[in-house]
């Protein structure tokens, strides 16, 4: 029964028409990127590797479909969040609005099992958006602009990757990144619990994301001891993987937080959901 | 006629200057060129303050007199300066005068220095030291100062190309200048020691360029540098 639930929650989500926003935006935007990077890549290659032309000059094809991947992951890693949030942060109320949550639990399946259908439902739309992310930003942009070594730029200077150490970093990466957004989506599922209608826990998802980068970007001392427990400041841990020598604990640590959150959201959205009151 | 005649001594210092040149370097220029093309295998390791790259292999190819290409299927990190831009000066010898004097040992050789100075502002060389092996007239190590590109450290070491003075290894010695990582690209969630990022200081760099399976003057198409 758990299973059929879930499949049918997927499939209200697979006929809502906002699902398609996110699939739709993602492709637009990284279409938008791969023809910027082909028509005037070698500006922004030059803004990476300016400071070091003076003295040194790089050869081979630095644009390739690995630093295309980097750069569009980087850019958009920052907005997908609001492409999740905006199917997932409607699961619960969007029922509620509709009036269908009692119908919902009518059924016989326990009020627990129903939210945790949504959660793995809101998990494999996520999942979705983060592969058809890295299949857009890898695989499409491998076939437009070739393979070859990664550079990428850190705050400790340059590291370039060879061509053959990229792949797994990639895997990992987008494995994280799916971890950071699995914590948006299990965030607005957790919010839509507590409300009755769609844009409500849409927004407040998004205005806690901008809230909390905010913090994490601002250099004072008053915010560093709460900046660790933060899922924002983990939300960017995918880049660490392509990092040399990978930083194995810092990213053990952001996996263990961005775990904590989903754990301790799915658990705030069960108590909400078990004493809401669907009859008024 | 004092004017004429202060005028006229220093129009003949000024000749005599110009005409003073090196016979090692001139020999040597004579060595370098009887290479006329060549293609050479490299494998390039370069420890170069902030960067961080594996060692690279490619191919270099070379013809007079100064098409000079890098071909590798990476991503490799090499001097801005120093393959080509010395020979490439030191060729034409209305370019600079040299200046001969007794140089250091270098592997137990007893080399010559030549100091190279540009005889017009045009040049990108401000001086170039060249310590030369006079009884192989080879370049043992040079020093060559440019406009663009600061002060730059070669070590040479030959092996089977002798002959035409072309070297087995060349290791560089680089002035990397400060610089700043752009913020809004370098963010690093893990970093919490921020004096790490750029003390604001020059460092050393050493690229190392080993050089094997030398094919000289096999005839290179132009289109392999297009």
């Amino acid at each position: 029964m758990f299973l059929n639930n879930t499949y049918n929650e997927f499939i209200k989500i697979a006929a809502k028409p906002r699902s398609y926003i996110g699939l739709i935006a993602l492709s637009v935007l990284i279409g938008v990127i791969i023809f910027a990077m082909k028509a005037d890549g070698s500006t922004y290659i030059s803004f990476v590797t300016a400071s070091f032309e003076q003295t040194l000059s790089f050869s081979g094809d630095i644009m390739n479909g690995n630093l295309i991947a980097f750069i569009i992951l980087q850019m958009l890693i920052v907005h997908i969040p609001l492409l999740v949030a905006l199917v997932t942060g409607d699961l619960i109320s969007g029922e509620a609005n509709m009036g269908t949550i009692r119908m919902l639990a009518s059924k016989p399946i326990s009020r627990t099992q129903i939210i945790l259908s949504k959660f793995l439902a809101g998990a494999l739309y996520t999942l979705l958006l983060t592969i058809w992310l890295g299949f857009l930003s890898l695989y499409v942009a491998r076939w437009i602009f070739g393979t070859g070594d990664l550079m990428v730029l850190t705050s400790d200077g340059l590291i370039i990757h060879p061509e053959s150490d990229v792949e797994w970093r990639y895997i990992y990466g987008f494995l994280t990144a799916y971890l950071s957004l699995l914590t948006v989506s299990t965030l607005s599922i957790c919010l839509s619990a507590f409300a009755e209608n769609s844009i409500g826990p849409i927004v407040t998802t998004m205005a806690i994301i901008i809230l909390f980068t905010i913090i994490g970007s601002m250099d004072v001392t008053v915010f560093d001891s709460i900046k660790p427990y933060l899922f924002t400041t983990h939300m960017a841990a995918w880049r660490s993987y392509f990092e040399d020598p990978v930083p194995w604990d810092a990213i053990n640590e952001s996996i263990r937080i961005l775990i904590y959150h989903n754990v301790i959201l799915v658990a705030i959205a069960l108590f909400q959901f078990n004493r809401k009151d669907i009859t008024s | 006629m004092k004017k004429v005649l202060l005028f006229l001594s220093f129009l003949l210092v000024g000749n005599l200057l110009f005409a003073q040149q090196s016979q090692v370097l001139s020999a040597l220029v004579g060595k370098l060129n009887t290479v006329k093309d060549y293609t050479v295998d490299a494998r390039i390791v370069a420890a170069v303050p902030m960067i961080k790259i594996k060692e690279v292999n490619a191919t270099f190819y070379f013809k007079q007199k100064d098409k000079f290409k890098v071909d590798t299927k990476g991503i490799a990190v090499l001097p801005k300066q120093g393959f080509t831009d010395l020979n490439k000066f030191i060729a034409n010898a209305s370019n600079y005068m040299s200046i001969e004097s007794a140089g250091k040992v270098i592997s137990g050789v007893n080399t010559v220095l030549v100091t190279v100075i540009p005889t017009n502002d045009n040049q990108d060389v401000i001086l170039a030291k060249l310590w030369i092996d006079p009884k192989k007239t080879i370049i043992m190590s040079s020093q060559v100062t440019t406009k663009s590109s600061g002060l730059m450290t070669v070590n040479y070491a030959y092996s089977d190309q002798l002959k035409y003075g072309l070297p087995s290894s060349l290791v560089f010695e680089i002035d990397v200048k400060k610089f700043k990582m752009p913020k809004s690209v370098a963010a690093n969630i893990h970093q919490t020691d921020k004096s790490s990022e750029n003390d604001g200081k020059d460092k050393k760099g050493k690229i190392t360029v080993h050089l094997t399976n030398y094919r000289v003057n096999k005839g290179l198409s132009d289109e392999i540098f297009k």
